[in-house]
């Protein structure tokens, strides 16, 4: 029995310091303190195994989540062309209406205005949307992975139903 | 976590009780069961988290928190050095039991309320 929860414990912890999402390592760490604390009850420290499950599993995993929902930083890349810098009536009202979305979840809003293509920017920069315009015709990428995906399909649905929502697969 | 889920509510709302007997019950059993005041203390800390994931309006004054904290923790000093003078002294023998009880219940109260001043502070006053 105690063999099984300490590899389950090692699983937990390697899976914690891989994983590529901070979001992914917080729940493996909240495991592997619900397995360590029933380690402890079967080493007879019930007390300590009480203490750990409430601290590790409960307090410091919605602890975790939250500090990186409050830190989260949402950058928009506004793609222009040359003669069109952003600046007119219609962007900056898109612009405010994606910052307003951006303060309703919690996340910080960063722009930047970039001239380079779609596929450079996917390529090269790390990204939460991209703007793109055309021909008065406003178009945002979102990535597959990124969990706000639903969240701004029915933002942008609801303030502006004009824009198209295109996700980029891997 | 700005998203109002009317399960998570609901359900919150159903557990929240139990939580709370439970964690009473593990501060007022800490002397002959595995458990005690700290423990019992966090797991009504822990309330405090599902009140935030059911609802996130804060409902508990941080100013009436920190005297609740600082008074509990005078009464406990007091209650410790009161137990050395009378058990030295020999005034009261034995009655360990309630002495433990009522210690326990002071550090489960502090540790709530430290607990729930470290959750209030960080989830609804803290930003950049």
């Amino acid at each position: 029995m105690i063999q099984v929860a300490l590899v389950l414990v090692i699983l937990a912890a390697l899976a914690a310091v891989q994983t590529r999402y901070l979001r992914h390592g917080v729940i493996y760490l909240g495991l592997f303190s619900l397995g360590i604390a029933f380690v402890y009850l079967l080493y007879n420290a019930p007390d300590v195994a009480l203490a750990e499950a409430i601290i590790g599993s409960t307090l410091s995993t919605v602890l975790f989540i939250v500090a990186l929902q409050k830190y989260k930083i949402f950058t928009i890349y506004y793609r222009v062309s040359g003669e069109d810098a952003g600046q007119d009536a219609a962007s900056q009202s898109v612009i405010k209406s994606l910052e307003k979305f951006c303060t309703k979840q919690e996340l910080e809003a960063q722009i930047i205005y970039t001239t380079e293509p779609i596929a450079d920017i996917v390529e090269n920069h790390q990204f939460s949307i991209i703007m793109n315009k055309q021909n008065m015709q406003y178009d945002v990428f979102i990535h597959e992975n990124n969990y706000k995906i639903d969240a701004l399909k029915t933002y942008l649905s609801q303030e502006l139903p004009s824009i198209n929502v295109k996700i980029l697969e891997d | 976590m700005s998203d109002h889920s009317q399960l998570l509510s609901r359900s919150i709302g159903i557990i929240y009780p139990i939580i709370l007997i439970f964690g009473l019950y593990v501060i007022f059993n800490g002397h002959v069961t595995p458990g005690g005041g700290f423990q019992g203390g966090a797991i009504i800390g822990a309330i405090m988290i599902a009140k935030y994931l059911a609802d996130p309006i804060p409902f508990l004054s941080l100013e009436w928190t920190q005297s609740v904290e600082k008074a509990t923790l005078l009464i406990l000093y007091v209650l410790a050095a009161l137990f050395c003078i009378v058990t030295t002294l020999q005034i009261v023998v034995g009655h360990f039991t309630i002495f433990l009880i009522l210690s326990n219940t002071l550090i489960g109260l502090k540790v709530a309320c430290g607990m729930s001043i470290i959750i209030n502070r960080f989830v609804y006053y803290e930003t950049r």
